[in-house]
């Protein structure tokens, strides 16, 4: 029983660790940033870490339903791309309003509620050829309902999906499958006109915070650090406490044996809903904060590769592990960056020129290759290696 | 004695194959139960039957004294009646210890919110290791259970329906791979264990029947062919002619 209770400290210092780096970075960026302190670090790297930041809550996610509960999803980053157009919809419409206020405040007659819909309408959906503002719209000048919608549209959506897929039992690479239809058929959906949230526009100008217009981005991108730092360190606990739960040992039960915990008489479909779910809700949120700092959200976010993307990430990272998953997020998304982003030259060996953008989806699939041939674990599982090490 | 479990003429069709056909059977409750048979005699698919595995063609089955039936009923809700089961092929959680195999299998809600938010109580762990003294494996209590030998995987899914405080327990070749001494010592545990519970055993090892000193049905091409006495139906000519041989 001591060693029981040795593996929950072991399980939590995972936590503390993570919590610590994540805070150390966090609270060094304040300090070198533009906004709040010696102005080393640029805005938009201070935005890309805050991205990753939202990409390593969607990596946690991930590992739980996949990693522990054994659901190969490839469509996770539908709940992500869903979560930010909730959001999105609240910053746009809002941004809009204050704009055609404002535009206006010198009138005679200040504009009538109708008017000022109108404008909106014209604003917003001129580029689909619409004024109308469409029916989901409704409650677009609300935050607080948009904030609820950021947890529930995700988290409705994967309970028909699971509700219906788990039910049939549809297992493996057919539920795989599934989820890829389910990504890439909301993907579709939204790439049309008349969708309602702009087609292959899809929403801009999110990183305006309506009403903070005198708070520069700067400190904006700021303060979306601290926030998507906080939310992640939060996630990263829940996550710690499902797995080291009773439910941990009855998901990874499903995952390695499922006939098993089906003839212990827990109702298996239950439990990968449920999981299902909360992690569809997390991808949700992670969405939310992740698109106002990217600025943009279009269709585009939601194609299947961004959903195999997250899987890659995971397994590099080390599935079954939750620090693993952070990593992985973190070092492949923030390399990708790297790579893509003409930061390094390339290289020319004369008849033929190395284009680090092309050939970093080459090196990506080769480590994909390499980590799950030479390290099922993926970087986690070498971490423990080393841990285990020091240990003896 | 009242009957707890009663099979009416079920029939099971696989591809045209008649797995089952026109099987009826009753368990009392307390009953110690063996059933043997040649391969393919059905022995298994009538567990898969009762455990709500694989759904019959047609046919009845009844449970309890109220006589509930169990064709509507998914898994998990005849886990929830009380019946248990163990596979021909130890099936645990290889990547889990011992002691959570037990702690997975014992008689608590499996409602997920309860199990998020379940913590042990003193009592639980007493009652593993009580439940783990009893199967032999209190020295392997931390270790994985992939890590065991075959006998003792055995021995461990005996544990978890014990666990689980079922009113019946189905098992399936329990003996197999075990050394004469578990075999004596699981004759043993059955015994103790059937004075509280009903117990249906499905062995291919003669020797293993006999000592369990119990009731005995032959299956043949899934269809009870006697039952009675192992003596009594080894002396049965039909049995002799598909099953023992002359």
């Amino acid at each position: 029983m001591k060693s029981i209770f040795l593996n929950y400290l072991n399980s939590m210092s995972s936590f503390f660790w993570i919590t610590a780096i994540i805070m150390i970075i966090t609270i060094s960026i304040v300090v070198f940033s533009e906004a709040y302190g010696l102005n080393f670090v640029s805005t938009s790297f201070v935005k890309i870490l805050g991205k990753t930041l939202c990409l390593c809550i969607v990596a946690l996610a991930m590992d739980l339903v996949w990693g522990y509960c054994g659901i190969l999803s490839l469509g996770h980053f539908a709940f992500f791309g869903l979560g930010g157009y909730m959001i999105g919809m609240w910053l746009m419409f809002e941004r809009t309003k204050s704009i055609v206020i404002e535009s206006t405040q010198n009138n005679i007659l200040p504009l009538t509620h109708n008017e000022i819909n109108e404008a909106i309408g014209t604003q917003i959906f001129g580029v689909v050829g619409g004024a109308e503002i469409p029916m989901i719209w409704i409650f677009a000048d609300t935050l607080s309902i948009h904030l609820l919608l950021v947890l529930f549209v995700p988290g409705i959506l994967a309970f028909i999906f699971g509700w219906l897929a788990f039910r049939s039992r549809v297992n493996g690479v057919y539920l795989s499958i599934l989820t890829q239809a389910m990504t890439l058929g909301l993907s579709l959906y939204l790439f049309q006109n008349d969708s309602g949230l702009r087609g292959n526009n899809g929403l801009s100008g999110l990183q305006n915070i309506p009403n903070f217009d005198n708070i520069t981005q700067a400190e904006l991108s700021i303060w979306f650090l601290i926030a998507s730092s906080l939310t992640l360190v939060v996630t990263y606990f829940i996550c710690n406490l499902v797995v080291k739960s009773k439910l941990g040992n009855v998901i990874k039960g499903i995952r390695d044996n499922e006939t098993r915990i089906r003839f212990l008489g827990y109702k298996v479909e239950s439990y990968k809903l449920f999981v299902f779910v909360i992690t569809a809700i997390i991808s949700g949120i992670a969405g939310a904060l992740y698109y106002p700092q990217a600025g943009i959200i279009n269709p585009a976010e939601l194609a299947p590769i961004a959903s195999i993307y997250l899987a890659v990430w995971v397994a590099i990272g080390g599935r079954g592990s939750l620090y693993g998953a952070v990593i992985g997020a973190a070092f492949v998304s923030l390399s990708s960056s790297y790579f893509t982003g003409g930061q390094i030259p390339n290289i020319d060996f004369g008849i033929f020129t190395l284009k680090w953008v092309d050939w970093w989806v080459v090196i990506l699939g080769l480590s994909f290759v390499i980590t799950t041939l030479y390290a099922p674990k993926g970087i986690g599982g070498l971490v423990e290696i080393m841990f285990r090490k020091k240990q003896l | 004695m009242s009957v707890l479990l009663e099979v009416n003429g079920i029939n099971v069709t696989f591809d045209g194959f008649k797995a089952i056909n026109n099987l009826s059977l009753s368990i009392s409750n307390n009953e110690l139960r063996a059933i043997i048979g040649p391969n393919g005699a059905g022995k298994t698919t009538f567990m898969d039957i009762v455990t709500g595995k694989t759904k019959p063609d047609s046919g009845t089955i009844l449970w309890g004294q109220k006589n509930s039936s169990l064709l509507r009923m998914n898994e998990a809700q005849i886990v929830e009646l009380g019946i248990s089961r163990k596979f021909q092929k130890p099936t645990l959680i290889e990547t889990q210890t011992v002691f959570e195999n037990l702690l997975l299998s014992l008689k608590k809600s499996r409602n997920p919110i309860a199990t998020l938010f379940y913590k042990m109580s003193p009592d639980d762990e007493k009652e593993i290791t009580n439940i783990a003294v009893e199967v032999n494996l209190i020295e392997n209590i931390g270790s994985l259970a992939g890590q065991l030998s075959h006998g003792q995987k055995q021995w461990l899914e005996i544990g978890m329906l014990l666990a689980q405080k079922p009113n019946l327990l189905l098992i399936d070749e329990p003996a197999a791979g075990m050394t004469s001494p578990e075999r004596k010592k699981t004759v043993k545990l059955l015994k103790k264990l059937s004075k509280n519970q009903s117990i249906v055993v499905v062995e291919h090892d003669m020797e293993f029947v006999k000592s369990l000193e119990c009731r005995v049905t032959v299956l043949h091409e899934g269809t009870v062919i006697a039952e009675g006495s192992l003596d009594h139906v080894s002396q049965n000519e039909k049995v002799i002619d598909v099953y023992l041989g002359r």
